[in-house]
């Protein structure tokens, strides 16, 4: 059997005194861009229960972005929303299912993800490590805010509910999740499975995995420069934006999880400010996250919050 | 539907044929930020069928040799992985591994840029011009090219990957054990209807939109149907199945596992990726004679 996982392991990230100023600053360069949003009927992919589209819309830097957004063919005038969020190596999915339960659902292809790749495009492997030793210009930079920018999209849209926004996502969709429920107050539940992008520094020392093998790789080639990735790194640390978690949240981890360290989503668990929070955690799993047996209770979840809450 | 076709033999024959007309002419470049003390990593560039110009990563373990190999087969990703993810990277140490990135996958893009979804269906309307016509090909071109490194024991070649890692097997004889995750080929026609979800997804949304050129698809998926190429497998195989209850279960799969003349184990999904992740580990390392697979573990396996 595998080695027990300490459950109060505590990281080794610290939050930078001009954290939430660095943020800021940010994302007030990202609301000066206008949204220009533009959706495109897919009817290749429309079908009776749901109506599929190309979406678009400017984010960071002017970069045009790519989503699919899926509505439900019967619905209320208003109904609640899921922004969807992918993981690293995924290519982002038709949210055709999320549609099917009720939601009009948007899952958001970030910069370098296909279709949002075409002035942005460092490649899989190497989005990790792009520019990592500069946090004005690291990839995630703008990744984070393309993916946030999607709760711009879902309210300028006239069929969303903009007080039923969900978020959810697994892996670096569970890191997205984390860093979206933080900086949008628009949020009001979100579900974070198997979530990467928190405790970086912790992860490459417990585990010996791609995708956070690309730190270590690029610390072997270039060890002098260490300090200055974990300077950057303190800034993108799922860690250091959940304690401005308000909204209920749940979280799974597998504590078998050969890709995120368990012991990651515990120390990530315990600095969440909301006190409406969860953690399920399943032994004999990996980086499913015992993903089977939590579906269930992630649709109960927002059902509950967001297709019940009037 | 996915009767066997007549000409199976000679349309697979065609394409090898079509295939061997354009030499691979591999080109390896040296990629240091990759590379560790027991591993060496190259980037790969071959020509496959068109002809088509390929990318691949190659690692090369640290010492003598001769090595086992992995050959990750082309996936229905855009991405291609140098090992998957939350695989140790250790396990460079042990094996050769070789992943190709098909026609279409990100660093094998250029002229044809695959959308997914979209791969399953592109040009299915035509059996020579359907796009997994150029994959299967260029994961044919992949088993020959690392089949020509002199660091390879070629007792003890793994093919992994989905449908394309039993459909190469089925086209060449150099595999000698095969882990294969049916997806997209077995009984598709069949199946397809069963599911909402992608890839398999593709085919709905293609016959809801083109229902008059069903009977011409179901003819070109019959081509690539697992259970006609099943025959042809001489390889050892770990066929993994999804869980009880799904399209492709154990029970679902049996008609292609009772057609594979070699050896086949079955595993049907734990609903657990550590537990199906950690018996296609054990079982590769055992059939490479690979004492101390722990060490070659993810630490949260160990």
């Amino acid at each position: 059997m595998p080695k027990a996982v300490a459950a109060d392991y505590q990281s080794k990230v610290t939050k930078p005194t001009d954290f939430e100023a660095f943020w800021q600053r940010v994302w007030r360069q990202a609301k000066a861009i206008p949204l220009s949003p533009e959706l495109v009927p897919d009817p290749l992919r429309t079908s009776d229960d749901v109506e599929v589209f190309e979406v678009f819309y400017d984010s960071l830097d002017r970069l045009r972005i790519a989503a699919w957004y899926c509505r439900p063919s019967r619905r209320a005038e208003q109904s609640p929303a899921i922004l969807f969020l992918p993981g690293y190596q995924m290519d982002p999915p038709i949210p055709k299912e999320w549609a099917r339960k009720g939601y009009l659902a948007l899952s958001v292809a970030p910069r370098g993800k296909l279709r949002s790749l075409r002035q942005f495009n460092p490649g899989y492997p190497n989005l990790l490590t792009h520019n990592i030793i500069d946090r004005q210009t690291y990839a995630y930079r703008g990744f984070y805010v393309d993916a946030w920018r999607g709760i711009d999209f879902l309210l300028s849209r006239p069929e969303v509910d903009p007080t039923r926004i969900g978020v959810t996502g697994t892996s670096q969709g569970g890191g997205l999740t984390i860093s979206t429920a933080g900086m949008r107050p628009e949020v009001c539940a979100a579900a974070a499975g198997a979530p990467y992008l928190c405790g970086f520094m912790d992860a490459i020392e417990l585990t010996h995995t791609y995708p956070y093998e690309e730190i270590n790789d690029y610390l072997r080639l270039y060890p002098d420069r260490r300090s200055m990735v974990e300077e950057t790194l303190a800034y993108f640390d799922g860690i250091n934006f959940a304690d401005q978690i308000t909204c209920p949240i749940i979280v799974n981890i597998g504590l078998q999880d050969n890709v995120c360290p368990p012991e990651t989503g515990y120390a990530l668990f315990s600095r969440i400010g909301a006190s409406n929070k969860r953690l399920y955690t399943y032994d004999g799993h990996g980086h499913d996250a015992g993903r089977y047996q939590h579906s269930a209770i992630v649709d109960q979840f927002f059902a509950h919050h967001l297709l019940s809450a009037r | 539907m996915n009767t066997k076709p007549v000409d199976l033999e000679q349309y697979w024959q065609h394409t090898l044929d079509d295939l061997s007309r354009y030499p691979a002419r591999p080109e390896l470049e040296l990629l240091p930020l990759r590379s560790t003390d027991f591993a060496t990593l190259y980037g790969v560039r071959l020509t496959s069928l068109g002809p088509y110009r390929l990318y691949g990563y190659l690692s090369l373990p640290t010492g003598t040799g001769p090595f086992p190999a992995i050959y990750y087969a082309p996936k229905y990703q855009s991405v291609l992985e140098i090992i998957p993810q939350g695989t140790a990277n250790l396990q460079r140490s042990a094996y050769i591994t070789f992943a190709l990135a098909g026609r279409g996958q990100r660093q094998s893009d250029s002229p044809y840029a695959a959308m997914f979804p979209g791969l399953l269906t592109d040009s299915i309307d035509d059996t020579k011009s359907y796009i997994f016509r150029g994959l299967v090909s260029d994961s044919v071109r992949g088993l020959e090219f690392l089949l020509t490194r002199p660091e390879l024991d070629a007792s003890r070649l793994v093919v992994v990957g989905n449908d394309l890692a039993l459909i190469t097997a089925a086209l060449h004889p150099g595999a000698t054990q095969i882990v294969t995750t049916p997806a997209l080929f077995f009984r598709t026609a069949e199946i397809a209807p069963r599911t909402q979800a992608y890839p398999l997804e593709e085919i709905n949304d293609y016959l809801r939109t083109f229902p008059d050129k069903a009977a011409t698809i179901y003819q070109t998926l019959a081509y690539f149907d697992l259970a006609a190429l099943a025959p042809r497998v001489r390889a050892t195989t770990l066929l993994m199945a999804g869980p009880a209850g799904s399209a492709l279960d154990a029970q679902s799969l049996a008609p292609l596992a009772t057609g594979l003349p070699g050896l086949v184990t079955v595993h049907e999904s734990e609903q657990s990726s550590y537990k199906d992740g950690l018996y296609a580990e054990q079982w590769m390392a055992k059939q490479c004679r690979i004492a101390d697979v722990q060490r070659i573990l993810p630490e949260h396996w160990q």
